[in-house]
């Protein structure tokens, strides 16, 4: 309240000097997403601080590439997954986020990265369908499971995309989750992986292109089980459809938020960075969205209730395998050729 | 082309009564020209030359492609999907024309709303129909299941056939639209000829109606066919992993991987062959030799012999009903969907609400949306309508010998990946400041939409008898009055036809509408897109209920205004 009336009375003071009522853009993916980001972040940070956040949508990479190359960059902040922002910091779209600007030293280390801001964390794991293994019978608790045809019959749905699915099938095949990445970076680690999931082809139903298949998939029992995300199944649970999560074995991945190289209102977007890396402020968006929170400090503030659809409890960060960004970065148009002919085949 | 040569070159022929008074060709090339320069070949070209190296020649991008299997056999998969989903569209379309040319005018009024309504649902809402419809235990297995044809589900879905399915549907339109047009022309006294001199249908079919309407299948075919190269939706949707087609790769590595120059590389590619393909098919079927034999009807519509239909005719009836169903199948489904209160889709709904339809009217966004969709829409139908027409009219006096080349370059919109116009576009626009207003939008629609209405009109020119323009002109009309008496009611099926496929063009754009809008811009469709990474949100499904509706009683209205007239 006193932060209130504190940026009331600056507003006031601000006021008649000049339209000069600061303000900022942001951009993101629209839909729920967008929606819990307005209800978590911006409209308390605007109150807050009397910075008026103006909103867009579509911050595809193209088109921050774009805007930044012909210097026209209307975007303040905007969010993307860690393909999308390491992608960007190749290609010098995004300004550095030094120490000075944002304090990131609470983050979970696996979330950090010197141009974005971790906002949420998601996972990719298995979803079920309840209907096929039921509570009482033996249900599917990690990737080896997820391979089992003999244990857990039925049919499954994996990305068409290789992120997520080749670290899977390793760790299914019994790789330690520490020597995923370097087994992946050899020949014969990457070819391992692609036979492992080779084997599981003709258990696979659906290659699902976008995060609403698996849970569509699951609800119509078209599958008995997906490799999908957390956000998306819990959806799909609290509108009473028959799935369940296995939380033995995860691989987390980060949302961010940049700055634009040549941002308008860097210095609002600054503060508003700045504002959302606050644990306590990070904590809300798990009211609204099953994302996680970036900081174990804020941990506390989430309802026990909620904390068990989350995927960044300390407990299961134990367990998961941090989708590495940098390699991927690095190997991607590789490694998805060899998916792709892998799934042609 | 200069100015003194389109009174020789007037129609290709030689024609001394056109002399002086013609339509000037270069006033028919030069507008849409023009527009194809500036806003198409400038951005496209300076994107596409990063395929052969940033800085100096290479062709390092094409080594990697032709080195990695993939591109190729992705390469052949699409332009195979392609080819497949013009021949399915084509044969599905002959019996659907033939019953709207021969019935009476509210049944083809009927018909002529189911072919259009696919055309009206998004492309999400119909795959999302599509996949409830057909899955393992979907609605069609399950009767077919019911009624002891199969004992284990039939995979529809997920693999060739459920996207053969999925594109035939919605490109179908496309060649019933031109095809209809062409039957319409065909006259009665040709088919009665050769009827009484002993013809069966099947000869009549082949001998008379194939070569008569051929441009309008023609026309179609084309659309089809460049249509299809560049789905990716609807393949990543319905399809397997065996169906991955170029434009799905070209647009991920332009928008995800961010690697624009073999994003070129693969979209040069393309474009090197379906400009061959293109040549190739009209060099073995000598198409301007067919398309010639056609022409002349002043006599008596082609309809329903007094002898009544044929076996034939009765069997096209029911082939027509079917195809009628495949059509209208997911959008009846559509409307069940858009009731159920779970935001995940199900067929039937477990349980009932209108929370969708609330959804639309209370939050502005969606009003808001449509509202700018249609008036994007109605700009890009003007324009391109004009655009479009001149064209067509300019290459149909064109000397033979370029004719063809201007009419390639005319429809490279269609073959080019929206994607690479649309960042090219952002370059060439976002120092004008029309990026995020209505007009960078509108001329990137204008750009892809001209070139069907060039097709269409372009059909509806080559079935138009050049004696009657001799006629008038000889009889003292000036060119003007010429065409608004004789021509334009002639070809004005075409331009219909044109102007409806303009609409829809920009009415379903999401790519062009990504680039260059913001939030205040923002189309329909790429509100629709929005978040459908995660989720699919069923307000989309109320949506186009909404629009579904509002095009039945608009055109509902139309034909009881019409039979009241006609009463």
């Amino acid at each position: 309240m006193k932060k209130l009336i504190v940026a009331a009375t600056a507003m006031v003071l601000l006021a008649p000097g000049i339209a000069s009522a600061k303000e900022m853009t942001f951009a993101s993916w629209g839909g729920a997403y967008q929606d819990a980001i307005r209800k978590a972040w911006i409209q308390p940070f605007s109150k807050e601080s009397g910075i008026k956040v103006e909103e867009d949508t579509g911050p595809e990479t193209a088109k921050i590439k774009a805007m930044v190359e012909t210097k026209s960059v209307t975007w303040d902040v905007v969010t993307a997954g860690g393909g999308g922002l390491m992608r960007g910091v190749r290609q010098g779209l995004f300004e550095k986020i030094t120490p000075d600007m944002v304090n990131t030293d609470h983050v979970i280390p696996g979330a950090r990265n010197d141009y974005g801001v971790a906002s949420e964390i998601f996972s990719t794991l298995i979803g079920f369908s309840t209907k096929a293994f039921p509570a009482a019978g033996p249900q599917p608790r990690n990737f080896a499971d997820f391979w089992d045809i003999a244990k857990f019959p039925g049919k499954r749905t994996l990305p068409d995309k290789p992120e997520t699915v080749v670290e899977a099938a390793l760790l299914a095949d019994g790789v330690p989750m520490a020597e995923v990445y370097k087994t992946l970076s050899t020949e014969a680690g990457l070819k391992r992986a692609l036979d492992k999931i080779r084997t599981l082809k003709p258990q696979v139903a659906v290659w699902w292109a976008s995060g609403a298949q698996p849970v569509q998939a699951l609800g119509s029992g078209e599958v008995v089980m997906a490799l999908g995300w957390n956000g998306r199944f819990q959806a799909g649970i609290e509108s009473k459809l028959p799935i369940a999560m296995a939380w033995e074995q995860q691989i987390p991945q980060v949302g961010f938020f940049m700055i634009p190289k040549g941002a308008p209102n860097k210095a609002e977007a600054v503060a508003f960075l700045n504002y959302i890396a606050k644990p306590e402020n990070n904590a809300r968006l798990s009211e609204f969205v099953a994302y996680g929170p970036t900081s174990e400090k804020a941990l506390a503030a989430i309802p026990a209730a909620r904390m068990e659809n989350l995927p960044s409890t300390s407990e299961r960060l134990k367990n998961a395998l941090f989708l590495d960004i940098e390699w991927w970065a690095d190997n991607g148009a590789k490694v998805t050729e060899a998916y792709t002919a892998m799934l042609k085949e | 082309m200069t100015a003194q040569a389109p009174a020789a070159a007037l129609a290709g022929r030689s024609n001394p009564a056109g002399v002086g008074r013609g339509f000037p060709v270069w006033l028919g090339l030069a507008p849409f020209g023009l527009v194809l320069l500036v806003l198409f070949a400038v951005p496209v070209l300076s994107l596409l030359k990063l395929a052969f190296g940033e800085s100096g020649f290479s062709l390092a991008q094409f080594e990697r492609m032709a080195a990695v299997p993939v591109y190729r056999s992705v390469l052949l998969t699409t332009l195979g999907i392609a080819g497949l989903v013009t021949a399915l569209a084509v044969i599905a379309s002959y019996p659907l024309a033939y019953v709207m040319a021969t019935v009476g005018p509210r049944a083809r009024g009927l018909l002529m709303l189911l072919v259009l309504l696919p055309f009206w649902t998004s492309a999400l809402v119909r795959t999302t129909a599509w996949i409830i419809l057909l899955q393992g235990n979907g609605v069609v297995n399950t009767m077919l299941m019911g009624a002891g044809l199969t004992a284990s589900p039939i995979a529809f879905v997920y693999n060739l056939s459920g996207v053969l399915i999925g594109m035939t549907h919605v490109l179908m339109p496309f060649v019933v639209l031109p095809l209809y047009a062409a039957f319409r022309n065909l006259e009665l006294s040709t088919v009665q000829a050769a009827e009484s001199l002993g013809a069966g249908p099947l000869t009549v079919f082949r001998r008379i109606i194939l070569p008569l309407t051929a441009p309008g299948v023609v026309a179609g075919a084309m659309i089809v066919f460049m249509n299809a190269i560049g789905f990716y939706l609807t393949p990543a949707l319905m399809g397997g992993p065996g169906q991955a087609m170029i434009a799905q790769m070209i647009a991920s590595n332009i928008n995800t991987e961010l690697n624009w120059p073999f994003a070129a590389a693969l979209a040069t590619v393309l474009l090197v062959a379906t400009v061959t393909m293109l040549v190739l098919f009209q060099r073995f079927f000598g198409l301007e030799r067919l398309i010639d034999g056609g022409g002349g009807k002043v006599g008596q519509p082609f309809t329903v012999t007094s002898r009544g239909r044929s076996t034939g005719g009765w069997l096209a009836i029911v082939a027509a009903g079917l195809i009628g169903a495949f059509l209208i199948a997911p959008i009846v489904i559509v409307f069940p969907m858009s009731l159920g209160s779970s935001p995940f889709l199900a067929f039937p709904p477990e349980s009932y609400s209108l929370v969708w339809y609330e959804n639309f009217f209370s939050t502005s966004k969606w009003v808001t949306a449509l509202t700018r969709s249609l008036q994007i829409a109605a700009l890009v139908v003007t324009i391109s309508v004009v655009l479009g027409t001149l064209a067509a009219l300019g290459v149909s006096r064109m000397r033979p010998r370029w004719r063809n080349m201007v009419e390639t370059i005319f429809i490279l919109p269609m073959i080019v990946p929206v994607i690479i116009l649309a960042v090219g576009l952002y370059y060439l626009l976002a120092p004008t400041g029309l990026v995020g207003s209505i007009w960078g939008v509108t001329l990137g629609h204008v750009v892809l939409a001209t070139p069907y209405v060039f097709i269409t009109v372009r059909a509806a020119l080559k079935s138009f008898d050049d004696n009657l323009e001799l006629a008038a002109l000889g009889l003292g009309a000036s060119w003007a009055t010429m065409f608004r008496r004789v021509m334009l009611p002639a070809i004005a099926p075409g331009i219909a036809a044109g102007a409806i496929f303009a609409f829809i063009t920009s009415f379903d754009d999401v790519i062009i509408a990504l680039f260059l809008t913001n939030i205040r811009s923002r189309t329909l469709p790429k509100l629709m897109y929005e978040g459908v990474a995660h989720e699919i949100d069923p307000t989309i499904i109320a949506a186009s209920c909404l629009i579904i509706l509002v095009t039945v009683v608009v055109l509902g209205a139309n034909l009881l205004v019409a039979k009241r007239k006609t009463s």
